[in-house]
């Protein structure tokens, strides 16, 4: 009786971290979800003052995406070619690009809401969170994919509806990068940034 | 009597079906499957133009010229003609339980929802489903091939433009007389352009190669449509 005892105290004690985690995971998604939106809602002149906004997801969501990892993601093979010095500009420029499209975007779901379906432990210390976007005809999935590597859990990947946003830019950064180098894809974002 | 822009898909269709056997190994090394390139960045091209000269500027006129309820009314006939497609697809796909949801959406949408003009059935727990002829081909196992531009219809594959024309075969507008065939198909074509402009300003901010970023998440979002019909099939 008593080694059943210890083993279940064993099993739970081995359970409950992985729980938290996802869970603490989880949290992060809403809140990040919720603060955003709710600031927009709030001022809703946001929308149309596109520098205000990107400040405001700058400040706000930023910190909780893993630039250095998604541009190196997006890179693929093409990152252990660049120079330390052209990987840190690559991951300037297009975390950049990001604030600008994110912001973009929330102009347009400002009125949707966020509800947090699950997550799901993937190998090593990675989960993926989906939610879903309600407010239009059909609710549209969007799964984050996080990881608690550096302390903290940041954002490594969006997938919406099955399209993920790394995968999107690795082809397109792979064919500048083909044609044109390194250099080629710095100046490819800088002016992509500068417009 | 199909009319002469069908036949020219359906031309296409059969020329990618010989294609699709020839090509369809030639992966480059970037991942993608797109023997066509130059072809496709030339039609991509001309549809970015007429989406500039023509398509958005329409688009953007009927968006501020029709109150919400009209365009609703008209994305919502158009969609509840589809769910009969979709119903047949998933039958096609040994999908009986989400044929049935398919199907009694269509049923009541049609009569209680005023010939589909009210999306009722999503209020009465019959959410709307996914499917379509490629989807299907996909399912039962067919690979997307190579990656294709359409003229005026944009992104495809050759097993999606092979469902395309099935769909066109099938769609009883095909067989209606001229000018209500092309009407109809033309306010739907509007109306799916209205319904998408935010994310066509999207993606023009937020890529670099325009028709490498869109050829990618064709592709992306195409495979992720075929694995959940595959996985729903499964699980039926």
């Amino acid at each position: 009786m008593l080694r059943f005892v210890v083993s279940l105290c064993v099993l739970f004690a081995c359970l409950a971290p992985a729980q938290a985690q996802n869970a603490s995971a989880e949290d992060l998604v809403r809140r990040m979800a919720i603060e955003v939106t709710a600031q927009v809602r709030k001022n809703p002149e946001l929308v149309h003052s596109p520098a205000q906004l990107a400040a405001l997801v700058d400040q706000r969501l930023m910190p909780r995406f893993d630039f250095n990892r998604i541009t190196q993601m997006a890179m693929g093979r093409n990152w252990p070619r660049a120079s330390g010095g052209e990987q840190n500009q690559v991951v300037t420029e297009f975390s950049k690009l990001l604030v600008r499209t994110y912001s973009n975007a929330l102009a347009s779901l400002k009125d949707l809401d966020v509800q947090v379906r699950d997550s799901r432990s993937n190998s090593g210390s990675d989960v993926t969170v989906r939610t879903q976007m309600i407010g239009r005809a059909k609710p549209v999935a969007i799964d984050y994919t996080l990881s608690n590597a550096s302390g903290g859990w940041r954002v490594y990947d969006v997938t919406v509806e099955g399209v993920s946003l790394i995968t999107a830019y690795r082809d397109e950064f792979n064919g500048i990068v083909g044609s044109s180098g390194v250099p080629g894809l710095i100046a490819a974002l800088k002016q992509k940034n500068a417009k | 009597m199909i009319r002469p822009f069908r036949s020219a898909i359906l031309a296409t269709t059969l020329l990618a079906g010989l294609g699709v056997s020839s090509v369809a190994c030639a992966q480059s090394p970037a991942g993608h499957n797109d023997p066509l390139e130059p072809v496709n960045r030339g039609f991509f091209a001309l549809n970015e133009a007429l989406d500039t000269v023509i398509v958005k500027p329409v688009a953007t006129i009927w968006n501020t010229v029709l109150p919400k309820p009209v365009r609703t009314g008209v994305t919502n006939v158009f969609s509840n003609l589809d769910d009969a497609f979709i119903g047949a697809n998933h039958l096609l796909q040994g999908r009986g339980k989400d044929a049935m949801t398919d199907f009694s959406r269509f049923l009541i949408n049609t009569t209680v929802g005023v010939g589909g003009l009210i999306d009722v059935a999503s209020t009465q727990n019959l959410p709307k489903g996914e499917g379509d002829f490629g989807q299907t081909l996909g399912v039962w196992g067919a690979e997307p091939g190579f990656y294709m531009v359409l003229p005026l219809l944009g992104p495809s594959s050759a097993r999606d433009t092979v469902g395309r024309a099935a769909r066109i075969a099938s769609d009883p507008r095909t067989y209606l007389v001229d000018a209500w065939s092309y009407g109809l198909t033309g306010l739907e074509f509007v109306q799916i352009k209205a319904d998408n402009l935010d994310n066509a300003n999207l993606i023009d901010t937020s890529s670099l190669d325009k028709y490498a970023f869109t050829r990618n998440l064709y592709l992306q979002r195409r495979a992720a449509v075929v694995q959940s019909g595959r996985e729903a099939a499964g699980a039926r």
